[in-house]
């Protein structure tokens, strides 16, 4: 089995409710989004690029590539960041020493920091105090990682599991559940006659950064049109 | 006027000052975690690893004297061997104490040594650096161990009761010979792994270039033979100059040499990067020229300077013109690690050409791992400087090589003939 992902651009309205969905569900602190998107060629989301008749607008959403070759698990010195058995990049909270070495190497910055307590954050930012979000208990994969945490310790890295508290009971992420277009696909890239393996064979579908070998598990189909 | 033991004294507790105020704020880094340096998510290695690399580097000096010595029969560098290897240990030692306030979670550090991924060229950067510190140490305690002898002193040291003097020193000449053949590879290799570390990385077109090890090879001979030039002359002291000017003159002349070989290799990494002018490339000399310009000719004008000035006879006069010549080219040498980090971080990996619209290079915004009312927390560029703390906690290595080397001094003999009065 290997998961992966397909994000229908065509579908993609550039609404982030993937984004807070992701973000809520996985319980990050103020400042850190595992789950980003913006609107590519514009400095302002949901603005339009262009000039005069030839106003468009397109959306990107960007998460953790589940690259099959991963240059964050390979430069983490301690085997923090691994690949498990279902092809998911995950990384171990309780063995994690915080070089930050995958960050620098990762081409799509989606690798997030825990520059303070996040305990401490969520307080700073004003929150109200009971107020409490995400998947409440600890999650350890099989071999007892910690893979999940509500509150990650202080000084370790972070980023998309593709919600292993859910689909490691093969349910859909978060981002997938929440997408209101169903502009994402989840499933088996192993499996060809699954909805993702069909659509990136019919679909023209292309990676980010494919130059540079990475091989992602997150794959895009392009926009046919842009939006005007 | 030579350095006397009051002087070094002064000098040896400026070193534990140093050390001291690093400690008690990293202490407090520690308690409320690297939130206290500028470094964010699109910044995420700054001061500690620029100042890492540039110990590293210095520490390159003490066993390319000694082995020059042996390889190349400069026999009037002989004198300055012991001096040299004292300040690679040093340099080491310094060089991976500051790696440690940089992880975010020190206390696992044992992970590496249980759970080490061999794949990871920081693992190896461990490895090596803890073989140089290893065999930098052996290296000053097989020169010093004739003098312990003859003074009755020393450490580690009980079993040259049962042997004469001369068996020792005899003894001491096989070893330090040993010590420094095995030691130049692994000084070699320092150099080499570290700027794997940087190298290997294909999403930073900054870094990702072979030339890079060998240009820190280069920049480690000049800055770390400066280092033992540096260190030998003012501990020479104006009195014995005379004595080892020859000596100074040839370890300038390594300096010059290997910055010849330095700008070589920068020439060709710059003019590759230009000539095929790819997006990337611009927003890269962009970087360069424009926005760190400044930091970019420190890096370029000063070492530059340093390399013409150690050709000319002026240059290698006299004290002063040694002291100047290294001391530029330290500071050069440390914007020019520095400048590993600038425009690195701030050219996002993932930019995007949008046909079509004429943009190119669009870079895609970093969440950068903190939120502050008013201030955007995505972000596609990030004007990183050290804050105080920062700082603060990256003057342990400092303090540790001047800690270490007035330590050694005061304490053993270092130049022959001479004591610390």
């Amino acid at each position: 089995m290997r998961l992966g992902m397909v994000i229908d651009l065509d579908k993609c309205i550039g609404c982030r409710t993937c984004t807070v969905a992701c973000k809520s569900h996985n319980a990050q602190p103020p400042g850190t989004w595992w789950n980003r998107v913006f609107t590519p060629g514009s400095s302002h989301h949901q603005t339009a690029i262009g000039e005069g008749e030839h106003l468009q607008m397109s959306f990107l959403p960007v998460s953790c590539q589940m690259c099959d070759n991963a240059p964050c698990q390979k430069v983490c010195p301690v085997g923090a960041t691994y690949t498990d058995e279902r092809g998911v990049v995950l990384v171990n909270y309780d063995r994690c020493i915080g070089c930050r070495y995958c960050i620098a190497a990762c081409p799509y910055n989606v690798r997030q920091f825990n520059w303070e307590d996040p305990r401490k954050a969520k307080e700073r930012v004003g929150y109200k105090e009971d107020y409490d979000y995400g998947y409440p208990t600890d999650v350890r994969d099989k071999q007892g990682q910690l893979v999940y945490t509500p509150n990650r310790p202080q000084g370790v890295v972070e980023k998309c599991t593709f919600c292993f508290q859910y689909t490691s009971k093969g349910e859909d992420p978060a981002c997938v559940r929440s997408c209101p277009s169903k502009a994402r696909i989840f499933g088996d890239l192993d499996d060809p006659d699954s909805e993702v393996s069909r659509l990136i064979r019919d679909r023209q579908a292309f990676r980010l950064k494919e130059e540079l070998g990475t091989k992602p598990k997150v794959y895009y189909l392009p926009a046919s049109k842009p939006n005007r | 006027m030579a350095i006397n033991n009051k002087r070094l004294n002064g000098v040896l507790a400026f070193g534990i000052v140093l050390i001291l105020i690093s400690l008690s704020v990293w202490g407090f880094q520690l308690k409320q975690g690297l939130i206290v340096t500028d470094m964010r998510n699109s910044f995420s290695w700054g001061l500690y690893i620029a100042t890492f690399a540039f110990f590293v580097g210095i520490a390159a000096g003490g066993l390319i004297v000694s082995s020059s010595v042996y390889l190349f029969n400069l026999e009037k560098l002989k004198p300055l061997t012991k001096i040299a290897s004292l300040s690679a240990f040093a340099c080491s030692l310094a060089a991976g104490a500051m790696i440690l306030p940089d992880m975010g979670r020190v206390g696992r550090i044992f992970n590496m040594f249980l759970h080490p991924n061999f794949r990871s060229p920081l693992i190896w950067d461990v490895i090596v650096i803890s073989s140089y510190l290893v065999v930098t140490f052996l290296s000053v305690y097989f020169q010093l161990l004739p003098d312990w002898k003859e003074e009755g002193r020393g450490f580690w040291n009980g079993w040259t009761k049962k042997h004469s003097f001369e068996e020792i020193q005899a003894f001491s000449k096989k070893w330090s010979k040993r010590v420094a053949i095995i030691g130049l590879p692994i000084a070699i290799l320092i150099h080499t792994v570290t700027a794997l570390i940087f190298a290997t990385q294909a999403s930073r077109g900054w870094w990702n270039t072979a030339i890079l090890p060998p240009d820190f090879i280069s920049v480690a001979v000049a800055s770390g033979t400066a280092l033992v030039l540096l260190i030998s002359l003012l501990f020479a002291g104006k009195d014995r100059f005379a004595e080892y000017h020859d000596a100074f003159k040839i370890l300038a002349g390594i300096v010059a040499g290997a910055l010849v070989f330095h700008f070589f290799f920068v020439a060709v990494d710059l003019l590759i990067h230009a000539w095929w002018g790819k997006p990337e490339a611009h927003e890269l000399f962009s970087l360069i020229f424009g926005r760190y310009g400044l930091v970019y000719a420190t890096e370029i004008l000063l070492p530059g300077f340093t390399m013409i000035y150690f050709f000319t006879q002026k240059g290698k006069s006299s004290r002063k013109s040694f002291v100047l010549g290294s001391v530029l080219l330290f500071i050069g040498v440390f914007a020019h690690r520095m400048m590993l980090m600038f425009p690195s971080f701030n050219a996002i990996p993932l930019s995007l050409n949008i046909n079509g619209t004429g943009i190119e290079n669009w870079a895609y915004p970093v969440a950068v791992g903190q939120y502050q009312e008013g201030v955007s927390t995505f972000v596609s560029s990030w004007s990183y400087f050290p804050t105080l703390p920062e700082m603060a906690i990256a003057l342990l290595p400092f303090g540790i090589v001047i800690f270490v080397v007035s330590f050694f001094l005061k304490k053993y003999t270092f130049l022959p003939g001479k004591k610390v009065s």
